[in-house]
This record gives structure tokens, sequence and C-alpha cells, in this order.
């Protein structure tokens, strides 16, 4: 029996082994290229060059548009994954609720989500437009303006725009996340509440996001994760100008790589944001795994 | 015996797997990259688009022994996919792009001079091949070109009575005059100093006023006075309300739409905007004219050329060989049979003096372009800096349009250029 037990213990190794080799040849073997060329030297053409050690690196953060950068990939990230988290968060709770064609509006709330977000991003690009855009129009149309507004009068507003599309599509992803939590709270904990007085503030507070609380974690690294990374919509709407001003990390090291033809200091920004990353996610997940394990 | 039929079997597999390059020594794979023009850039070379047949099948079948293996890629991602192909050692053997400077500096082309045939050498357009030049090494031929010009809309011109602009106080007194003509509804000018083409705006007006990217010595001079007054007057049209509203992202396919929609008055676009306009259903009355220059300088009108070059490939096992090939690809490619054909299907202009006869036939129109051509000055392509300079114009202009100053813009460049 013994020796049974022993030869079955590799069993599930084997099970494990293609996951484990595809993360290693699509993730971990990727991760550390980029490593490497990120103390390399590398041409205007793309050639690699010899180790330069943190030149790279000296490069990048001496680079003009640097800190404007840096500046607006925070707001990019705090902003979209903050407001669609609270937005989400409350769809969910409202499509929780029992109402007649709540099936549709679950389908409904997919569709930003399920587009790619190059349309998504062109679609609003045309929705905005101040020569025919449809927002000038249906505002025009139904006598709310007199006459055309330039929605895109200065980079800050156009920034504005940018991180509301990232919200628009980034609500569907936490609200079903937040609602595939909903779903398995138990009923009755919230009949025993009411038998006891708790009203909807308090039933929120003690039962809905003290159990919602795993789904919410999961979502929010996610989209931490996703927004940082995310370099349709910056892309398709103003490609970063004037000057950097709208770029996140994610574009300008794009734009720096194949636009500027800076590949090292790209390749040290694309290791810099990977680290960043690497700690937002963790200190997140930590603070949120000692939250739970408190008693 | 199971073991000796799954070795057999193992070797069977092996040979099968070595048989193809044992007996096609012989034969010469061309790796080519194509730049996707429009959407018949993937028909003519792949599909059915060349008469019911392709470019590839048409090759191939005349000349034995060469094999395609070509690849027709978006302009969007052309620079990714050549890069990522150099960096892994795999770069294309013939390349069809604008930029070269930096990979023939890098020692990557061959020059052209080893694979391009005398006759064919001595048909494309002298002014062209000067433009890939890097010490007195010719490095890439011209595969087209496009022009750039004035166009206007002829029918508001009337309405409102006024001439085209030729200087840059003109221009001003006839958009000041569509403003007031049009109530603001039609915009007179139209700018693009986006990321995609901004150093373009800044070639139209620095150029006008007799700057320009690099000196009469062609060093670099981008903070010339002339260039600092341009782009100041650029900027003054932009300011008065007499342009697209959003410069930074409003592209020059933003304007043309614009421009075909009848809101906007002129726009400087290249020779296929007629066919872009038609495309879009728009029925404009347009005319063309030059670019209007500042007072007492000349008009210079604008040449794009795009290229086509050839790697080097240490590996191939027969370098004589290969270069042949590639001088019978680009021989097969320039044969007006095929080229004009390839050059007229998405409205370009021709790079080679044989093409342009049965260009001429088919379309008279042809012949004033070719005109227009022949004064063009070009983007200073062939010098290493050329891409830093070409973002560092069109920052320099977008900051300046969030109010930067634009001496301070140029001046910060050409301090990074000259060191």
């Amino acid at each position: 029996m013994n020796a049974l037990q022993g030869k079955r213990k590799w069993v599930p190794y084997v099970w494990l082994l293609p996951s484990a080799l595809l993360i290693a040849v699509f993730v971990i073997f990727p991760i550390l290229i980029v490593f490497k060329l990120s103390f390399s030297e590398i041409s205007k053409a793309g050639v690699i060059g010899d180790f330069i050690g943190f030149q790279n690196y000296i490069d990048a953060v001496h680079l003009p548009a640097f800190k404007t950068v840096m500046v607006n990939t925070f707001w990019w990230v705090i902003s979209v994954v903050g407001i669609s988290t609270l937005l989400g968060f409350i769809v969910a709770l409202v499509l929780n609720q029992k109402f007649h064609g709540r099936k549709i509006a679950r389908s409904i709330l997919v569709f930003p989500w399920a587009t790619s977000l190059v349309i998504q991003a062109s679609v609003w690009n045309y929705i905005i437009k101040y020569e025919y855009g449809s927002l000038n129009n249906v505002l025009l149309n139904l006598g709310i303006i007199n006459q055309a507004i330039n929605w895109r009068s200065s980079y800050t507003v156009e920034f504005i725009w940018e991180c509301g599309v990232g919200i628009f599509v980034t609500v569907p992803f936490v609200a079903f996340c937040v609602l595939s939590g909903l779903q398995s709270i138990d009923g009755s904990l919230y009949e025993a509440a009411t038998v006891d007085g708790a009203g909807f503030w308090n039933k929120l507070w003690n039962i809905t996001l003290p159990l919602v609380r795993p789904s919410l974690t999961v979502s929010t690294v996610l989209n931490i994760i996703y927004v940082f990374n995310s370099f349709p919509i910056v892309y398709t709407m103003t490609k970063g100008a004037p000057a950097n001003k709208t770029d996140t990390m994610i574009t300008y090291l794009y734009m720096l790589s194949f636009y500027d033809r800076k590949k090292g200091p790209a390749t040290a920004l694309s290791v810099i944001g990977f680290l960043i990353l690497c700690v937002c996610a963790g200190v997140y997940m930590l603070s949120v795994m000692r939250k739970e394990e408190e008693p | 015996m199971k073991k000796t039929l799954a070795l057999l079997l193992a070797l069977i597999m092996v040979f099968a797997l070595a048989a193809p390059s044992a007996f096609a020594d012989d034969e010469i794979t061309l790796d080519v990259i194509i730049c996707q023009y429009g959407p018949n850039t993937n028909e003519w070379f792949l599909g059915k688009g060349m008469n019911g047949t392709n470019f590839v099948d048409k090759f191939e079948a005349e000349n034995p022994g060469i094999k395609l293996n070509l690849d027709v890629v978006s302009w969007n991602d052309v620079y990714t996919e050549v890069d990522t192909r150099i960096a892994n050692g795999n770069a294309p053997d013939i390349l069809n792009i604008d930029v070269f400077a930096n990979y023939a500096n890098e020692g990557l082309l061959l020059p052209v001079k080893d694979y391009c045939p005398d006759e064919l050498f001595e048909d494309f357009f002298p002014s062209f091949i000067e433009q890939s030049v890097i010490d007195d090494t010719v490095w890439a031929v011209p595969d087209l070109a496009s022009a750039r010009a004035l166009f206007y809309n002829a029918d508001m011109f009337d309405e409102v009575g006024i001439e085209v602009p030729t200087t840059w106080a003109e221009l001003k007194d006839a958009s000041q005059a569509i403003i007031d003509f049009y109530d603001g509804e039609v915009y007179p000018w139209g700018i693009d100093m986006t990321t995609d083409e901004g150093q373009a705006a800044f070639a139209y007006y620095t150029w006008g006023n007799g700057g320009g990217f690099v000196d009469a010595d062609g060093e670099w001079a981008v903070n010339s006075a002339e260039n600092v007054e341009a782009i100041n007057f650029a900027l003054d049209l932009i300011n008065s309300g007499y342009t697209n509203p959003n410069p930074a992202t409003q592209t020059r396919y933003d304007l043309q739409d614009m421009f075909a929609a009848g809101k906007l008055a002129m726009v400087i676009a290249p020779n296929q905007l007629p066919t872009y306009v038609a495309d879009k259903g728009g029925e404009i009355n347009m005319a063309t004219a030059n670019i209007p220059a500042n007072e007492g300088k000349s008009s210079s009108s604008v040449g794009v050329m795009d290229r086509v070059m050839a790697f080097k490939d240490d590996s191939a096992p027969d370098q004589a060989a290969r270069n042949e090939a590639i001088g019978k690809f680009l021989s097969f490619f320039y044969d007006p049979e095929n080229y004009v054909g390839w050059v007229s299907m998405e409205g370009f202009l021709p790079a080679v003096n044989s093409a342009v006869e049965a260009l001429v036939a088919a379309d008279p129109s042809f012949e004033a372009w070719l005109d227009v051509l022949g004064g063009c000055q070009f983007y200073p392509t062939a010098k290493a800096e050329w891409d830093q300079v070409k973002q560092g114009v069109i920052a320099a202009e977008q900051s300046a349009l969030t109010g930067a100053d634009i001496q301070t813009e140029l001046d910060a460049l050409q301090a990074a250029l000259v060191g």
C-alpha cells in the first residue's frame, strides 16, 4: 500500500507539467529575456549589443517626459480601478435584485467588456468629435446646447475622457465578479439581520461587504494589472499627444521603442512597470489576506 | 521487435523532415516584407488582384528556382515586425518601408549596386536615388512616391469671392473672409500636428519660409530663426481660429474627411486626395495650388518616398545567387507590365522613367503631378538622427500648442542633436 502511495506521489506533477511548461515558455522565459535586454545596449534597428549595466534605467528616468508619464499612469490606474470598482459594486447590487428584465440587463452589461478596446475607443472618439460627433448632435437636437462644444478642448479634458472610457469598459468586469460573490451569500443571513432590525446600510456593511471581499480582491488585483498594462484606449484616442501629456507608461514605452527608437530605455521602463505591478499587487494581496486571517 | 520498428519509424520521420532541404539546395527562398498601402495591396501581391493572378505566383512561374515568402504588413505594425525580426537575427531579405538610414548605418543592408541590374538602376529618377545615399553608397531604391499640394474647395472660393492665397498674408486674409462668410461654420485651413504627421506640418511652414530641417550645408538647423517664425505663424493661425480646433489629435485623414464633407476649405494633401474624397462619397469641386509661402520666399512641395532595400544574410550558402535572385525580384517588380498596375492601383506616382509614358497615357492628370514631384523637397531621411528629429519637431509643435515657447523647444532639440 505504502509502495503504491509512493509511486502515485509524482502523478499530480505529471498533470501539472503541461501548465508549468506553458507558463515557463510563454510567461517566465519572456520576462527573463526582457530583464536581460534591459541591461543590454540595443541599437535603433533592434540589434542587441553588449551588457551596459544600469545605463538604460538611468536614461529612462532622465527622459523629459518620464515624470509626466508616471504621474499620468498613477492617475490613470487610481481613477479607472477606483471608480470602476465603486460603480461595478453598485451595478452588481442592482443586478442582484429581482426585477423584470434582469437577464436582459445582465446580458447588456457584458457588451462594453466583450467588445474590443480599440473599437470602444474609436467609437468614443466619434461620439465626442467636435465637428460631427454624436454627443454634440444629440445635445443640439434636444435643444440642450445652442452650438457644438469642443469636448477635447485641452489635454487634461482628453485625459479625463480616456479615463472615462477606461471606467466604462472596466465596470462590467467588476460587476460580474461582485455579482458572483453576492449570489453565493446565503439569503438567510439577510433574513436574520432583518429580524434583528438591521437596515440597508447595516446589512451592506456587516454582511455584504465582508462576504464579497474575496471577489473584490480578485477583481481589484486583476484590474490594477489590466489597467496599468492597458494600451488600446490611450493609443487610439490620443497617441499620448500633445507631447506625451496624455501618455501612460505602456503607450509611452511603445512610442519610445518604435517611434523614437530608444529601445534600451523602453525595455528598462517595461521592467520598472513590471516591478511596480509586482509591488502593488503584492502589497494589496498581503493586506487583504491579513485582514481575512483576522478573527 | 517493437523497438526495432519504432527505431525504423523514427528514422523514416527524420529522413522525411530532412529530405526537402536535401533535395532543394538549388532553390532560393526570399523573405519579402511589403507595406500595405491600401486595400488592394494584399490582393495584388497575394490574392487575385493582378488580372486574376498575383505577383508571387506570376514571379515564381517566370523565375523557376526562386520562391517568395512574401508578407504584406500594415504600416502600423511594420516597424515592430521588422525590428523584432532583426533582434531575433531573422531580418527579411527584401524590405519595403520608408526609412533606411538606421539599417544602413548598422551595417545590415547590402549596397544597391550588389544586386540591382545596371539597366534598372539607370531607370530610377536620379533625384530619388540621391535620397538614399550615405557615404557615397546607394542603400535603397525608391518604390513609389507621392507629392503634397494645396487642395481648395473651388466652389467655396467662388461663393466668398476670393482668390487662392499664395502668401501667408493672403492666407490670413482669405481665412478671415471664409470665417466671416460662413459665420464660423467652415474651417478655412487644416493643420495636422499629430504624432503621425507633425513633421509634415513642420516642413510645410519652414520650407515656405526659407528654413527647414537642415541648413545649406546639410547640417541640422531645426532652431533657425526662419523655423521659429514659421511655426509661430502656424500657431497664430490656430490661435486666430482659422484652423481645425485640435491639431494635436486631428490627423490628415480627419482633415481629408472634413474637406470631403465641405467642412474645411483648404487642406495640404497628397495627390490621392481626389480618389479619397470620391471613395468617401464627397462631391467637392476641388482644385490644386502651390502651398502658400511667406512674402518673398518660394513655395515648396513636399515629396514623400518609400523604398525597397535588401538585407545582408551571411548564412546564405551562395551570396552571388542570392544577389541575383534579389535583382530578378526588382526587375520583375519594376517591369512596366507589372509596375504600372501597382503604382496606379493605389494612386501613387512612379519612381522609374519607364513607367511614366504608360501612366500618363492612362491618366493625363499624372503629368502635372510629375512636374510637382520634380520640384519637391524630401525629408532628410538619409541622416542617422532623422527619427529623433522627426519625433522632436512633433513634440516641439505639440508642446507649443499647450503654451510652451517654440524657440525654447527647438533650441533644446538642436542642442540634443549637435551635442
